[in-house]
């Protein structure tokens, strides 16, 4: 059975992937659900009692002591910003008064 | 002397070594090819002339890649080099750090002498989803050289440079060296750290060489690997070590999958692939046959689930304000992958999509256990089919999926893995033989790659240029 993607479900996904889709890229909807029908392959596998794996060469949570460490000077981190502000990133307004 | 950039690794060294030339022709000579096949290659990005040249002036030729150029694929952060992942939101990026891969080289020696192209993001199995234009395949222009280290392999096919790098997630080493005739080592996933890469999907990246012989690549990652504390999943080892070379195969299990032979293969691919499987039973290996491995059909939606998934997370962070382009910059390959991974995780599809992905890696990664019960190691074709002509990946929303179908599944599961040449077909594209091993085993895919090109010529054919 294929997957269908509607118009209202292709634009929630372009929001949430904070993308702004151009009229001539419409198409890419049919792509998305092209894609979700060739993977629905999986569903001939039962998986019921497997666990799924996240990681394949096993580790545990990596920690380490709570030193500093030399890291980015602030200079350097803010060298390539296209805005910068009295040593801080200058992002767009989220929040409105 | 001149054509010094068609040396090997190991005879760039003994020249530099011997004073037979200086660091400076060396680079020279790669330069001055580079710039020849600029206009009908693209296989660089950006290349570093002046840094080049100044740095093999002041080589210290007492390290162990002392005065050697390196080509690095752009998706690793080199400090003060542009650095862009074939990507135009990051078009003027300039890296604010080093990558711990580059780091390596340049503290054994190495002079990166460019920066390659590749698919935008490592996006693709072509690099025809680079922003800045598709690099061509050395052995014949109207055809790709795979990707997404393409740039990198063809470099080293066209002699461009002494050696390269590349990153590989899912193929993106193994497949353009055989499609570019080279060899591409795909260490277990861990082995080499992926601080400092543009993350692709974070679960697989693995960075690896890509050089003119099996020597050359195992002389680089002896170098580069090892545990990095700023690599949470770097594996907790000391830099791995080059075996002894093996002079016979007797003991030795190869397993052959036959669902890795599937009906699209070219048939000229099947024969040389065969054939290798044939030199090594004459070597003394054990053939056998592996009828019930997992169709590699399986490994493909896991991978795109996965991948995408992994994209939409990690593309995340592209957002015009602390560095690069803002998100208008992304073209159309990452927009369909961002959108497919963030519709995977979203509430209502995630445990269909992406835990039910997981799952089935889950047994997929069984499967190699099941097989490698039987087997020391798997041998396979590369790709189906040799590469393919420019514009192939037009409208095929999951063209680098299918041509990696083979790659997927070891990939998937971290395993180590190789591409060598192994023929060419009838039009005189090569062909590449995939070697893999279980985690950690690189000792015997060198030697099995090793003995394999002792007893062969393809990796000395060049492309008439």
């Amino acid at each position: 059975m294929s997957t269908i993607i509607t118009d209202d479900q292709f634009q929630h996904i372009a929001k949430l992937s904070r993308l702004e889709i151009k009229p001539e890229e419409i198409f890419i909807k049919d792509q998305l659900a092209q894609a979700a029908t060739y993977v629905d392959v999986l569903k001939e596998l039962n998986t019921d009692t497997i666990e799924p794996t996240f990681q394949v060469n096993h580790k545990n949570t990596v920690l380490r002591e709570d030193v500093i460490e030399p890291s980015l000077s602030q200079k350097d981190a803010l060298s390539q910003a296209k805005k910068t502000s009295n040593g801080y990133f200058v992002t767009s307004v989220t929040i409105k008064k | 002397m001149s054509d010094l950039n068609k040396l090997n690794l190991q005879q760039a060294l003994d020249g530099l070594k011997n004073k037979k030339f200086s660091s400076r022709e060396l680079v020279s000579d790669c330069l001055t090819q580079i710039k020849k096949n600029a206009a009908t290659l693209n296989t660089f990005v950006t290349v570093c002339e002046e840094s080049a040249l100044k740095e093999a002036d002041s080589a210290d030729l007492s390290l162990p890649l002392g005065g050697i150029p390196i080509a690095v694929k752009d998706n690793f952060l080199t400090k003060g080099i542009r650095t862009t992942a074939s990507a135009k939101v990051l078009d003027n990026y300039i890296a604010q750090y080093e990558s711990t891969f580059t780091k390596r080289l340049k503290e054994n020696g190495a002079i990166i002498i460019g920066k390659t192209n590749m698919d935008a993001w490592a996006h693709g199995s072509s690099t025809e989803t680079s922003d800045y234009g598709s690099t061509k395949n050395p052995w014949n222009t109207d055809h790709l050289p795979g990707g997404s280290s393409g740039g990198s392999a063809a470099a080293v096919a066209a002699d461009e440079c002494i050696a390269a790098v590349g990153s590989e997630t899912a193929g993106s080493i193994r497949q353009p060296a055989s499609w570019c005739g080279v060899v591409g080592f795909k260490p277990t996933y861990g082995r080499c750290s992926r601080y400092g890469t543009v993350a692709m999907k974070s679960s697989t990246d693995s960075p690896g060489p890509l050089t003119k012989t099996v020597d050359d690549a195992a002389f680089i990652l002896s170098l580069v690997s090892g545990h990095d504390l700023h690599d949470a999943t770097s594996i907790d080892e000391p830099p791995w070590k080059i075996p002894e070379k093996l002079t016979t195969l007797n003991g030795l299990k190869l397993g052959i999958p036959l669902s890795y032979f599937p009906p699209e293969t070219q048939p000229e691919v099947k024969e040389s692939v065969l054939a290798a499987i044939e030199s090594y039973k004459k070597m003394g290996a054990e053939i056998i046959e592996l009828p019930d491995m997992m169709d590699p059909k399986y490994s493909i939606a896991v991978y795109t689930i996965l991948q995408r998934s992994e994209v939409s997370s990690n593309l995340n962070r592209f957002d015009g304000i602390r560095f690069g382009n803002d998100r208008s910059f992304f073209a159309q390959e990452a927009k369909r992958r961002i959108m497919l991974g963030t519709y995977s995780l979203s509430s209502g599809y995630y445990d269909a999509y992406y835990t039910k992905a997981q799952k089935v890696r889950t047994l997929i990664c069984q499967d190699f256990d099941h097989q490698f019960q039987k087997v020391d190691a798997i041998i396979s074709p590369v790709s189906p089919v040799t590469a393919l002509k420019i514009g192939a990946t037009e409208g095929q929303a999951m063209f680098g999926e299918i041509q990696d179908m083979l790659l997927e599944p070891s990939s998937i599961s971290g395993l180590a893995g190789i591409s060598i040449p192994c023929g060419f077909d009838k039009i005189g594209l090569p062909i590449g033989l995939n070697i893999v091993c279980p985690q950690k085993r690189e000792d015997l895919v060198y030697q099995l790659a090793k003995i394999f090109e002792e007893n062969t010529d393809y990796h000395t054919k060049r492309p008439k240029l």
